[in-house]
């Protein structure tokens, strides 16, 4: 279990990026959903022990991660957004380095170890290419390899599929699936709502430094049940229906505008029907009533 | 006009110098060329022989020493990476996807950074004209004037350039490499030497018009007026007018400078090398179970096929904290850091200058000092150190700032080896590569050695002096690079400043001043002889070594407290002193070591 309790964090030109963040994380797939600028970074930073916070605590089984950082980092299992490998190395021989400073010190068992990461993440044919020479996805498994080793009791993942086309996309999935029954907690720090809807058991909204909700994708379907219509429209009068009605989100589609609306106690007008609610519905009323409640 | 102004070759152009005017290299070359005119002009040959400090003879040598001496690397610098800054910043695409030709690109970026060089050798030039304002006692100044400094800037600084500019703006954007330009611009001196010499039984009007920098046309002036260097009056009649023969010159080098535009322009793709894609293709990306998620709502979808088999990832060990694992992390470290820095692409070239520059000597007669392995060895320590001292720094540089330069450090920096792990492990890189060139320079001595029939080889003689003199010394100077890399933050910061002191201190030694205390290389204050065990000078040497190795610790323990990765916070880990205690009780250890040291130095005899 994973406990941030009044976690803050400003920066040196005054930006707050966390205003005070309290979570449970229990075990298992957790998606930490948020827009771009909402925080999510720099709360996998503190979590992985690279950024200071100003105030408050985050401890991993009985380890606090802000003060044990020696600790906390041989159980962890970081992929930032964006990260590096160095290119003259092979795909092994970059395993087999990260497992060393990871601790792991039997030769046999590192190999054993490194073989079959290069296995999971598909990429044992490549073992001896450079790592110079991989696509964006080899690269991104690679990174997801080396945030396994020694199956870690936290695994943090940022933004883990921006850039990857669908089929590597499917795969990263299921990896992150499987490695969630190995280690304790997996946060999947994301802005992709389906991503969260696909993988994650439970799941937090986080924006402008502070959660805005969390609980199960489940449990923030089931609360809009009932209140969400669709209509197709012409697009000049989205401005009319975006000011007297709770737009979720409006798409153009064939010429008209697909609009979702939230609206409790009945149809809000002849042109719409009744939609099956989904996590995307809930992130962006989640997110637009905050942004009204501000402004109002 | 303003029509050019608004063309994509104007907009290309002052993009680059916008972004040059956020670099440091052009304010460390605006300081350095500045300096440099200082030094020639008032510490200079002009002094010495009583030539006038404005007269033709002085500046154009001048100049030409200028163009020769200072400029190609910084000429390397500013030209070789234009377009790979681009391709680098993946900003190409953006640019190259806009409706700018291949000539207004090339153009822009060409002319764009040579107009900021030209900016940078127009401080040494202006620097001169302004100090006929002064006349120190004892230095001769002809009356004030400007042409002749505007004009053979331009025609021996200004076009020289441009044709080196132009190849290594050429050559850079063809292999997008910069480390192969700075490998030319260290060769520039041996082929220029070797094409000098090839050209030397030619007429001299033909060695004029073929020598790059007209580096041989002063000589030649002054040889057909009969003027002595000794001889100020006749030195100071001197003119120097552009005959046929220098127009033919500067002509035919804006004719190789075109020409070399001119083949970027037709081989300049503005699309990567599609073979980079090789081994893309040939893997299966995605399991033959897998299929795409259902998406939105709902639990997550079945992502296999039920025969599919999951990997377990076998269970491992990981070990806890400790000097073993410590050491076993320090050496996977330390083995893969010198593995990154033996594939710098640089050392091809590097590495077999070094060896040749340090062995050029043996080629010709050695006196033996004691024992013609003493005498090898001995020479080979002095010619080496100042180019190991230069690789060091330049090395660690690149090792200390590779992690943030690839994006690799946050992934690097959460695992769980403590912060001396990392430092150590490039200054063991740096260490190790230098060991290296020094074992490469030490056989290619003993084989010269043995093919001279020098004999007896004696292996000892070589050890001691390459232990005692070379090793400390590149220790030191590995360590501080390691400290000013961590307190600097930016690596060409740390060039300019490292390159600048260890220029600053050559000089003072050249001059003289070259006390134990802020000599660490041991420049000109040691022979063989001193190291042999009945020597006084022995112990001495002894002293300094230590002192040499207390001050490179206590720089490692300096970059080990300001290096910026946190590690555990109060009193927990890393024993009761804490990560940073250990650091801070490291430093103070080894200043009083050093400032023990360092007052027996001064203790009068030694």
């Amino acid at each position: 279990m994973l406990k941030v309790r009044g976690l803050k964090k400003t920066y040196g030109n005054q930006i707050r990026a966390l205003r005070g963040i309290d979570l449970e994380v229990p075990g298992g797939m957790f998606g930490l959903l948020g827009p771009n600028g909402a925080g999510k970074t720099t709360l996998m930073k503190i979590l992985a022990t690279l950024l200071e916070p100003d105030e408050g605590a985050a401890e991993l089984n009985g380890i606090d991660l802000v003060v044990q950082k020696g600790k906390a980092r041989r159980v962890l299992g970081y992929l930032p957004q964006e990260f590096g490998l160095y290119p003259t190395l092979t795909a092994e021989q970059t395993l087999d380095y990260f497992c060393k400073l990871k601790g792991v010190t039997d030769d046999r068992e590192r190999r054993e170890h490194v073989g079959a990461l290069l296995e999971r993440v598909n990429l044992s044919s490549a073992r001896g290419q450079r790592v110079g020479g991989f696509s964006g996805g080899m690269r991104q498994r690679l990174g997801i390899a080396q945030a396994l080793i020694g199956r870690p009791e936290l695994i943090i993942v940022d933004e883990p599929t921006a850039g990857l086309d669908p089929e590597e996309r499917v795969r990263f999935h299921n990896l992150l699936a499987e490695s969630a029954s190995d280690a304790a907690v997996v946060i999947l720090s994301t802005h992709i709502v389906s991503d969260v809807s696909s993988l994650c058991g439970r799941m937090a909204v986080i924006r402008q430094g502070g959660i805005l909700a969390s609980g199960t994708p489940a449990e923030a379907v089931r609360q809009l049940e009932g209140s969400v219509w669709e209509a197709a429209v012409p697009r000049e009068t989205v401005a009319a229906f975006k000011s007297r009605l709770k737009v979720i989100s409006s798409q153009t589609f064939d010429g008209r505008a697909r609009l979702r609306v939230l609206a409790e106690g009945g149809a809000p007008g002849v042109e719409f029907a009744p939609a099956t609610p989904t996590l995307e519905d809930y992130y962006f009323s989640l997110v637009t009533r905050t942004a009204e409640g501000r402004r109002g | 006009m303003s029509r050019l102004t608004r063309t994509p070759f104007a907009a290309v152009f002052r993009t680059e110098v916008l972004l040059n005017s956020k670099r440091v290299v052009p304010y460390a070359m605006l300081a350095l060329f500045g300096f440099n005119a200082w030094l020639w002009w008032a510490k200079g040959a002009a002094v010495f022989y009583g030539w006038a400090t404005n007269g033709d003879f002085f500046i154009v040598r001048n100049f030409i020493g200028f163009s020769f001496l200072t400029l190609p690397l910084f000429t390397a610098v500013m030209m070789g990476d234009p377009v790979i800054r681009d391709f680098r910043a993946g900003v190409n695409p953006l640019i190259l996807s806009k409706p700018v030709g291949r000539a207004s690109y090339l153009l822009g970026k060409f002319f764009g950074n040579y107009f900021v060089l030209f900016c940078c050798q127009a401080v040494f030039a202006l620097a001169l004209v302004l100090f006929q304002a002064f006349r120190p006692a004892g230095m001769v100044v002809q009356p004030a004037r400007v042409t002749p400094f505007v004009l053979h800037f331009l025609l021996l600084v200004v076009v020289s350039h441009m044709v080196l500019g132009a190849v290594y703006f050429t050559v850079g954007t063809l292999t997008r490499s910069p480390k192969i330009v700075y490998g030319l611009g260290v060769l520039f001196y041996p082929v220029y030497g070797i094409s000098q010499t090839l050209l030397k039984p030619l007429p001299s009007n033909w060695r004029i018009r073929l020598d790059p920098l007209l580096a041989v046309w002063p000589g030649i002036v002054q040889r057909a007026h009969g003027a002595e260097w000794e001889n100020a009056a006749s030195i100071n009649r001197l003119t120097f007018g552009y005959d046929s023969d220098v127009i033919i010159n500067r002509v035919l080098m804006l004719l190789v400078a075109a020409a070399s535009l001119t083949i970027l322009h037709f081989r300049f793709r503005r699309a990567e090398e599609s073979g980079a894609e090789g081994p893309v293709a040939v893997l299966n990306l995605s399991g033959d179970g897998e299929m795409l998620f259902r998406g939105e709502g709902g639990a997550p979808a079945e992502t296999q096929s039920a025969d599919a088999v999951r990997l377990a990832l076998p269970k491992v060990r990981v070990a806890g904290e400790g000097a073993g694992t410590y050491l076993r992390q320090l050496a996977a470290a330390v083995n893969v850091e010198f593995r990154l820095l033996r594939a710098e692409r640089g050392l091809i070239v590097l590495a077999p200058l070094a060896v040749a520059f340090s062995t050029l000597e043996l080629l010709f007669r050695v006196e033996p000092e004691g024992s013609y392995s003493g005498a090898y060895a001995g020479s080979t320590a002095k010619t080496s150190l100042l180019f190991l001292v230069a690789l060091v720094v330049f090395y660690t540089g690149e090792a200390m700032h590779r992690d943030r330069e690839l994006r690799i450090e946050p992934v690097l920096w959460s695992v769980p080896a403590p912060n001396f792990v990392i430092l150590l492990s490039k200054f063991f890189a740096a260490l190790l590569l230098s060991v290296s060139l020094v074992a490469l320079i030490g056989l290619t001595a003993l084989s010269i050695q043995l093919l001279k029939r020098d004999t007896p080889v004696e292996i000892y003689a070589y050890l001691s002096v390459y232990g005692w003199i070379l090793l400390p010394s590149v220790a030191l100077a590995a360590a501080l690079s390691v400290a000013l890399n961590v307190l600097l933050r930016d690596k060409y910061l740390t060039y300019a400043v490292s390159f600048a002191t260890v220029g600053g201190l050559f000089y003072l030694y050249t001059q003289g001043h070259n006390h134990w205390l802020y000599n660490p290389s041991l420049y000109g204050l040691w022979t063989y002889a001193d190291l042999s065990g009945a020597s006084a000078a022995r112990p001495l040497i002894l002293t300094h070594r230590v002192y040499c190795l207390a001050l490179a610790l206590a720089s490692l323990g300096l970059a080990h407290l300001r290096f910026p990765r946190r590690m555990e916070k109060g009193l927990e880990g890393a024993g009761p002193l804490g990560s940073n205690g250990w650091s801070i009780l490291l430093t103070c250890v080894a200043l009083t070591a050093a400032l023990v040291a360092g007052v027996l130095l001064l203790v009068p005899g030694g």
